[in-house]
C-alpha cells in the first residue's frame, strides 16, 4: 500500500467528530478533521444540556470557557402544571449542590464555544483540523484503502486514508455517499424552535413540559441558560399537528401554564433543528466507512438528547478504529460490523430499548392516556432510580 | 414509482433558521442541497413527498410543479 495522507479522515467537527479525533490522535493515529463550517457550533440547533458524567467519560473537565449554567436536577410537568421533581441538591445532598466539595449534576453548555473547546482539545491531540472543508465523496479501493474528496475553500484535494468517519450530523451526507438507509420517517423527527430570552427565572433544573395540546409528538422544555437567561423551546412530530413549531410555541408562551411566568420574556436568540426520536440506524459501516453522532442517529430517543451519545459514540469508534488499524484487520464493511456490534453492547442496545418504550407510547391514539404515559415515563425517566441514568 | 409531478422549492430565506430539518428529512440522495444547508431549490425534486414543507419548524418552504414538459411551470396549491 502506498504512504496515505492520513490514517483517518472524520467529516464534521461536532462533538462526535471531534471527540472521534481526540481519542485516535491520541493513541497514535494521524487524523484529519474537516468541518464546512467557518464556525463551529452554529447555527445552533441544539438545547446543549449534557451530563457532567457524560463529560468525565471523555475525559472533559467542566471549563467556564463553554458552561452556560450548571444543572442540579430536573422538573417534569403534565400538561396542567402539575409537577414530579427530582433536585438533586435534596436528594444526594451530600454529593450535588453549589457548595464546596459538591458538584453539579450537569450542565448546559455554549454549542458554539463546547464545540470549539472539544476541536481545540482535539487539535492538542495532535490532530490537523481544517474549517471551510466539505465533504465531497469517497471512493475505496481494492488494495484496502480509500480516497476522500474534499473542497477545502474553493480547492478541491484527494486525499488518501484508511478509513473516513461521517460525523456530519442528522442532515448527514456520507451515509448517503455509501448508499446506506439513512432516510428518517417523519413520525421519528421532531421539528424543534426555541428562543433565547431575558426575564424568565429558573431554579438550576431542566424543566420539561409534557403533553400534546403544548407539543404533540414531543415536549416543550425550559432550561437556564447563565447570566438570568433562560431557553424555551418544544419540538413537535408533524403528523400530529397542522401546525409549525412556531405556532405551537408561541402558543406555549403566551397561553400555558407558565404564561405568567412567560410574560415578561424578551426574545434574544431564536434557534431550531430536527431531533430524532428514532432508533439508531440499523447499519452504521460501510467499506472504508463508520458513522458517529447524529450522522449514525446516536440520539436518545426520549429526550432527543444527544451530546452524551455523541461523545461516548465518539470514543467507542475511536477506540474500536485504534484497536482495529493497530491491528492491520481489514476495512471491508462486512470488518467494521464490529465497530456496530461494540457500540450496540456498550451503548445502543439501551437506546434500542428507549426506542421502544417512546414507540409504545406514541402508538397510542387515545391522548389523555399517552398524555398520562409520557408524563409517568419522563418522570421515571429523570428519576435516581431510572435503569437509564448514565445514557 | 411516485404519481408525483416534480416540484421546484423556494425557501423564504428571511423565516429560513439554517435548523437543516429539511435535509435530515429529505429522501433525495446525497447532494440534493443548497449552499445554505437547505433542501436544494436550484433544480427539480421527482419525488415531491413534500414531507420538508411538513417538517419545517418556520413554515417556510414552498413549492410549484414543474411541467412534465419542463417548459411552463404550472401554479400549484400552495398552502
Amino acid at each position: 500500500m502506498p504512504q496515505l495522507d492520513y490514517d483517518v479522515i472524520i467529516i464534521g467537527s461536532g462533538p462526535a467528530g471531534s471527540t472521534t479525533a481526540r481519542f485516535a490522535a491520541n493513541a497514535g493515529l494521524r487524523v484529519l478533521l474537516v468541518d464546512k463550517r467557518q464556525e463551529l457550533g452554529a447555527p445552533i440547533q441544539c438545547s446543549g444540556a449534557i451530563s457532567r458524567h457524560a463529560l468525565e467519560q471523555v475525559g472533559i473537565v467542566p471549563d467556564a470557557e463553554f458552561i452556560h449554567e450548571a444543572i442540579y436536577g430536573f422538573a417534569i410537568y403534565d400538561e396542567s402544571g402539575n409537577r414530579t421533581v427530582h433536585d438533586y441538591r435534596q436528594l444526594k445532598a451530600d454529593e450535588y449542590g453549589v457548595e464546596a466539595g459538591k458538584k453539579p449534576l450537569g450542565y448546559v453548555v455554549d454549542r458554539r464555544r463546547f464545540d470549539r473547546y472539544l476541536m481545540t482539545r482535539a487539535e492538542r491531540a495532535g490532530v490537523d483540523v481544517w474549517l471551510k472543508t466539505e465533504g465531497l465523496g469517497y471512493t475505496p479501493h481494492p488494495d484496502g484503502h480509500c480516497t476522500v474528496r474534499l473542497q477545502r475553500y474553493n480547492e478541491i484535494k484527494d486525499l488518501t486514508a484508511r478509513i473516513v468517519v461521517g460525523a456530519d450530523g442528522l442532515q448527514s451526507q456520507v451515509g448517503k455517499w455509501a448508499g446506506l438507509q439513512t432516510h428518517i420517517k417523519i413520525t421519528e423527527l421532531a421539528g424543534c424552535l426555541q428562543f433565547i430570552v431575558d426575564g424568565v427565572e429558573t431554579e438550576g433544573l431542566l424543566e420539561i413540559i409534557t403533553g400534546h395540546r403544548w407539543a404533540p409528538g414531543g415536549y416543550a422544555w425550559v432550561f437556564p441558560k447563565g447570566h438570568g437567561y433562560a431557553e424555551i423551546g418544544l419540538g413537535v412530530v408533524a403528523t400530529m399537528t397542522d401546525e409549525p413549531a412556531r405556532d405551537h410555541l408561541h402558543r406555549f408562551i403566551s397561553e400555558s401554564f407558565f404564561a405568567d411566568r412567560f410574560k415578561n420574556s424578551r426574545i434574544l436568540e431564536v434557534q431550531g433543528g430536527g431531533v430524532p426520536l428514532a432508533a439508531p440506524l440499523r447499519t452504521q459501516f460501510a467499506d472504508n466507512m463508520i458513522l458517529v453522532g447524529d450522522a449514525a442517529r446516536h440520539v436518545n430517543p426520549i429526550t432527543g438528547g444527544g451530546l452524551h451519545t455523541a461523545v461516548a459514540g465518539g470514543k467507542i469508534a475511536a477506540n474500536f478504529l485504534v484497536g482495529h488499524i493497530g491491528d492491520k484487520l481489514p476495512l471491508t464493511d462486512g470488518a467494521l460490523k464490529a465497530y456496530q456490534d461494540l457500540w450496540l453492547a456498550e451503548l445502543g442496545n439501551k437506546m434500542w430499548k428507549l426506542y421502544d418504550i417512546k414507540t409504545d407510547i406514541f402508538h397510542n391514539m387515545n391522548i389523555p392516556e399517552r398524555d398520562d404515559q409520557l408524563y409517568a415515563t419522563m418522570s421515571d425517566y429523570f428519576s435516581p432510580t431510572s435503569e437509564f441514568k448514565k445514557i | 414509482m411516485s404519481k408525483q409531478q416534480p416540484v421546484l422549492f423556494s425557501i423564504g430565506w428571511n423565516a429560513c433558521i439554517n435548523c437543516g430539518a429539511c435535509v435530515a428529512i429529505c429522501p433525495q440522495e446525497a447532494g440534493f442541497v443548497s449552499p445554505f444547508d437547505t433542501i436544494a431549490v436550484d433544480r427539480p425534486c421527482d419525488i415531491a413527498c413534500l414531507l420538508c414543507e411538513q417538517i419545517c419548524p418556520v413554515d417556510t418552504i414552498r413549492h410549484e410543479v414543474v411541467a412534465t414538459d419542463s417548459v411552463r411551470p404550472v401554479s400549484a396549491g400552495i398552502r
